[in-house]
């Protein structure tokens, strides 16, 4: 492409205002701390400052709003892990969560992405159409379910009571045994597609000169999938399996939109107790106790990852 | 996307292959389950509350309700989340792909002292659900005085944009050729120019892609606006929804009628550019 500096830069350049400046901005150091600055300085304001502020929070007593903040050292830890009857119910759905996230939306992603790669009509509605959730709030994808898993009229037990099986009608949201995995349902529709999109992806980096050479080898549909497709996919597996994990610690805005957390703590979490904690209950260092404890979870997942991609990055240079 | 000629054959293949016919069918059934949703609270939005009572999940409307959604529109008070979410998407979105391209461009290609742990750092932050700290960013915004105001929401909502974008535009920017930049560089260009006039041009396609990804992302946030606006003259559609369905949740034609509201946006955005969405999203994560 051509690149053309027009008239106008050049004009820039002339000595017009002070010449001292105009020195200064050409030393290439100075340009680049200015193009840096103000992504990184907002980016350590709000984003870097808050993670480190987080953890000075968790051992002060402090409601939030006014001046009388004071140290009391592990307190707010000790309360958490031994006194907080909601904490570990919240761990629990927040392990089961987890594991659920990172099972069946990549599972059935990989199923729908397999199948999408394959030469078949209408392949790319359908894959418009398993992609169509992602993109909708999840807000509005919490009101939605909340609104079909209705008691009375919603989807769920008017088809059921249509198919003539009343007795599996259920309080789908206020049943404490059934809630979570309710919740649940709704975020494997809104998320399945993420899923799908990455491996997609991943399969079409599959080499086709490789696949042809094991069909002239001999090699069966199975054995081309163990052997060739599925070795090729596992960077693709490893980043799905992370970003799946990553996201479903930020399952923040579907549990809070369809039950709050209810019914008795059922489908709380502890992304969600920590703001309760400190948003609503007005403990900040509560609240920010459960935030580092579910950070230290998230960092020790992240850190293996993030070097991998950094090797990876590197290799490919 | 070739296929389409000649469907159901493997590649090279001349026979139909049974297999994939099956798995055709499968995903059929597996599509009218994903629809099954949107059919379902397009139908109730349509209904007056009598007929959702009275007739069945997916029997059509008859006679068609449109007063639900002039009801909703002003029982939701949309009118005033809608300008507010515009407000806060048009102006936080572009600046933030603005910063996050001028400081991709900066770590990949001027390589200051330090650039390295900074890009770490940044990377970092891609990895972390800043869902899990809204306690100490509302104590941050408030520290400002600029809890209930725009400039509240829209400063920490660019510090969050900031790692996925700095990160995938690093990547594109770093497999620019050099011979590009370098001649303009040793004529007398500074780095200003050089982004301006050769790297911003070259990555239209990825900004596009970031662009689009922001646009709804930021449009559906959540979490972040429910903590920094609490005041109701502030709150944005996802807000709105929110208070909607608590208020009125058993006026169910209403209330489908605002999720459709909330909802429309977003899907035609997605459906105008589609294929953007796959490039933006894969580009960083599932790069050769």
């Amino acid at each position: 492409m051509a690149v053309n500096i027009s008239a106008a830069d050049r004009h820039a350049r002339m000595p017009t205002r002070s010449g001292q400046l105009r020195r200064k901005l050409q030393d290439p150091t100075l340009q680049g701390l200015i193009l840096l600055a103000p992504a990184v300085l907002t980016y350590a304001v709000f984003a870097f400052y808050p993670m480190i502020d987080v953890i000075q929070l968790s051992f002060m007593k402090w409601n939030g709003l006014n001046a009388d903040k004071h140290w009391v050292g592990l307190d707010n830890y000790r309360y958490v892990l031994a006194d907080d009857p909601v904490f570990w119910v919240a761990f629990k759905n927040t392990l089961i969560w987890t594991f659920l996230s990172v099972v069946f939306p990549p599972l059935i992603g990989f199923g729908l992405a397999l199948g999408l790669n394959q030469n078949i009509p209408g392949r790319s509605p359908l894959r418009a159409l398993f992609y169509m959730p992602v993109i909708i709030a999840p807000i509005a994808v919490a009101t939605m379910w909340r609104w079909m898993f209705d008691p009375f009229f919603g989807l769920f037990n008017s088809l059921l009571s249509a198919a003539g099986w009343p007795n599996l009608i259920q309080d789908w949201l206020g049943d404490r045994n059934v809630a979570l995995y309710s919740v649940f349902i709704g975020y494997v529709w809104e998320v399945a597609g993420f899923s799908m999109v990455l491996f997609l992806a991943g399969l079409q980096g599959v080499s086709p000169t490789l696949i042809e050479a094991a069909r002239i080898d001999g090699a069966g549909r199975f054995q081309l999938f163990r052997y060739v497709t599925l070795p090729a996919l596992r960077p693709t597996i490893t980043i799905v399996l992370i970003l799946s994990l990553i996201n479903s610690l930020k399952a923040f805005d579907i549990v809070y939109g369809m039950t709050g957390g209810g019914p008795a703590q059922s489908t709380q979490m502890l992304a969600m107790w920590a703001y309760t904690q400190a948003m609503q209950l007005g403990d900040f260092g509560r609240g920010s106790a459960i935030s580092v404890v579910l950070l230290l979870i998230t960092v020790a997942i992240v850190i293996p990852y993030l070097r991998w991609t950094l090797k990876r990055h590197e290799a490919y240079q | 996307m070739s296929g389409v000629a000649s469907p159901f054959r493997q590649a090279g293949a001349e026979r139909v292959d049974p297999l994939l016919v099956a798995l055709w069918i499968t995903l059929i059934i597996v599509a009218m389950i994903w629809i099954a949703p949107f059919v379902f609270i397009i139908f109730t939005s349509l209904k007056s509350n009598a007929t959702v009572m009275g007739t069945g999940a997916f029997s059509p409307p008859t006679s068609i309700a449109w007063e639900n959604f002039t009801n909703a529109w002003r029982r939701g008070d949309f009118g005033t989340t809608v300008v507010n979410s515009t407000i806060i998407t048009v102006i936080k979105v572009p600046l933030g792909l603005m910063i996050s391209a001028m400081a991709a461009y900066s770590l990949s290609r001027i390589q200051i002292r330090g650039h390295k742990v900074v890009f770490l750092a940044i990377v970092f932050g891609t990895m972390i659900p800043f869902q899990v700290m809204l306690a100490p960013i509302f104590k941050q915004v408030n520290s400002f005085g600029l809890i209930n105001t725009y400039v509240g929401i829209i400063l920490p909502y660019l510090a969050f944009g900031v790692p996925y974008q700095v990160f995938i535009l690093h990547g594109f920017f770093k497999d620019v050729p050099k011979e590009l930049s370098e001649a303009a560089l040793i004529d007398g260009a500074s780095h200003f120019t050089v982004f301006r006039r050769i790297f911003l041009p070259v990555s239209l396609p990825v900004l596009a892609a970031l662009l689009i990804l922001d646009f709804v992302a930021t449009w559906n946030e959540f979490a972040m606006a429910l903590v920094i606006l609490q005041d109701p003259d502030r709150w944005t559609l996802p807000l709105g929804l929110m208070s909607f369905q608590s208020q009125f949740a058993r006026d169910y034609g209403q209330l489908n009628a605002a999720i459709v509201m909330t909802v429309l946006p977003a899907a035609i955005v997605y459906l105008i550019f589609q294929r953007y969405f796959v490039s933006g999203l894969t580009s960083g994560a599932v790069k050769e």
